[in-house]
């Protein structure tokens, strides 16, 4: 036994290189582990490597863009201020309607709500393989960051956390092809699910009946009904609609409201006590 | 202790590149730093010694997608398999031959990788749409393996013979 193990050990270590780790992929079915030791030692190492990277990349570039955008400061000055004014007004009415809405909620006694405060995050890189689309954040575990955390800016809706450790966490970018978020038609109130497509670039709404009404420029918003977003955060504009001449379902091409490729600062959402309570009862 | 250097060199790589991928983003390709690796350990190294680094660059490019399934130390072993047996047909070790090389494995990498996960995975026709970026992936690492030559030969030089040609 043993003289066959050493005469035969290479093409036995190489064949267990290959085989576990291609047997611990197909019994997952692709999808990712927990993060083991190694992984957190990994992800140690690289990400203070990371952040310090991007410190140096911004410190450039805020340099060229800080002289770029002297030019014409004073013309974007003026229009800044006519935007404020408007923002300003349109806040109040916001500011009412907010009032009103707590006021229903109250009546109706709604019961989600957020579970601890959100968290400000600065992204230090994407991953380097274009099969999925995530980026890593710099805060993890210690932050309080938790996997199925919803990641959003104030432009709207980024993705969701699907790995945290120590200091650092992956955010599944709404872009990727397993990214999806129950959504709604702002205007005409349809639901239907919003698909990363894997292009980088867009996304689809599926489950969207043939006859139902969406048009180009619609805005998607998120419906809540995942269990992880919480309700009317912007997702992005509709860039298209055909309707095939078969089949029951439309095909909507989404905008996202976010430079996805290009946000270097996030917001992480708590969990909410439905999304909570959603998840107790998935594991089960 | 090469192999060590190499993985190290793969970390700093996979780094450099989350960074400047963050900077231009997500719909520019990527460059494969991992496959150049692995392609240089195929043409140098020994079988082991080789197998075990293309192993663990791999599977540092898995941690660093952000769901680590296994697929790349698998994917990895096997291209530095393909890649040494190519080698004895071809030569891998001029600067222009191991640029080629790691062009041509970075195609078999991409490939198989999207092959694997569009056999497992549900969802995966989005994934397919990606494969249009193969082409400027493998030039992109072929240009980059150039590049990283000079480097990889300092840390695995291989054996010389009087006219400095590497064997």
């Amino acid at each position: 036994m043993f003289s066959f193990l050493n005469r035969y050990r290479e093409p036995l270590l190489v064949g267990a290189l290959i085989i576990v780790p291609l047997i611990s992929f197909l019994s997952r079915g692709g999808r990712g582990r927990e993060p083991n030791f190694i992984d957190r030692a990994v992800l140690a190492l690289s990400a203070p490597l990371q952040s310090a990277l991007t410190f140096a990349f911004t410190g450039v570039s805020s340099i060229v863009d800080g002289y770029v955008a002297l030019r014409g400061a004073h013309e974007d000055a003026t229009q800044c201020h006519g935007r404020l004014a408007e923002a300003q007004a349109e806040l109040n009415s916001l500011t009412e309607a907010k009032a009103e809405n707590q006021r229903l909620k109250e009546a109706l006694n709604f019961v989600e709500r957020a579970s601890g405060p959100s968290i400000t995050a600065r992204v230090i890189g994407l991953n380097a393989t274009p099969q999925f689309q995530s980026f890593r954040i710099n805060r993890g575990e210690d932050d309080g960051v938790r996997v199925g955390m919803p990641v959003v800016t104030p432009k709207g809706v980024v993705g969701q956390v699907v790995r945290a450790v120590g200091s650092s966490a992956d955010v599944m970018v709404m872009l990727d092809p397993q990214s999806r978020i129950g959504a709604l038609v702002q205007r005409s109130r349809v639901r239907g699910t919003v698909v990363g497509a894997g292009d980088g670039q867009k996304m689809l709404l599926d489950f969207v009946r043939r006859e139902d009404d969406i048009t180009d420029g619609d805005v998607v918003v998120t419906a809540g009904t995942d269990g992880i977003f919480p309700r009317g955060l912007v997702v992005g504009s509709v860039k298209g609609v055909s309707r095939p001449t078969v089949g029951l379902f439309l095909i909507g091409q989404i905008e996202p409201a976010v430079d996805l490729a290009r946000v270097e600062e996030v917001l992480i959402l708590p969990v909410t006590e439905l999304s909570a309570m959603r998840a107790v009862e998935g594991a089960r | 202790m090469k192999g060590a250097l190499m993985v190290a060199l793969a970390l700093v790589l996979l780094s450099i590149e989350a960074v400047l991928v963050r900077t231009f983003g997500f719909e520019v390709t990527r460059i494969d730093v991992t496959v150049v690796i692995i392609v240089f350990m195929a043409v140098r190294s020994t079988t082991i010694e080789g197998a075990i680094t293309a192993f663990t660059v791999d599977y540092l490019l898995d941690v660093f997608t952000g769901r680590p399934s296994g697929l790349f130390p698998a994917l990895g072993v096997l291209v530095f398999l393909l890649a040494r047996a190519a080698a004895q047909l071809l030569d891998g070790k001029s600067r222009l031959g191991f640029a080629l090389f790691s062009a041509g494995a970075t195609v078999g990498h991409s490939l198989a990788a999207f092959l694997l996960t569009w056999l497992t995975s549900k969802n995966a026709d989005g994934r397919v749409l990606s494969l249009t970026a193969v082409p400027v992936q493998a030039l992109l690492t072929g240009v980059t393996a150039a590049l990283l030559y000079p480097l990889l030969a300092k840390i695995e030089p291989g054996e010389r013979v009087e006219g400095g040609r590497f064997v």
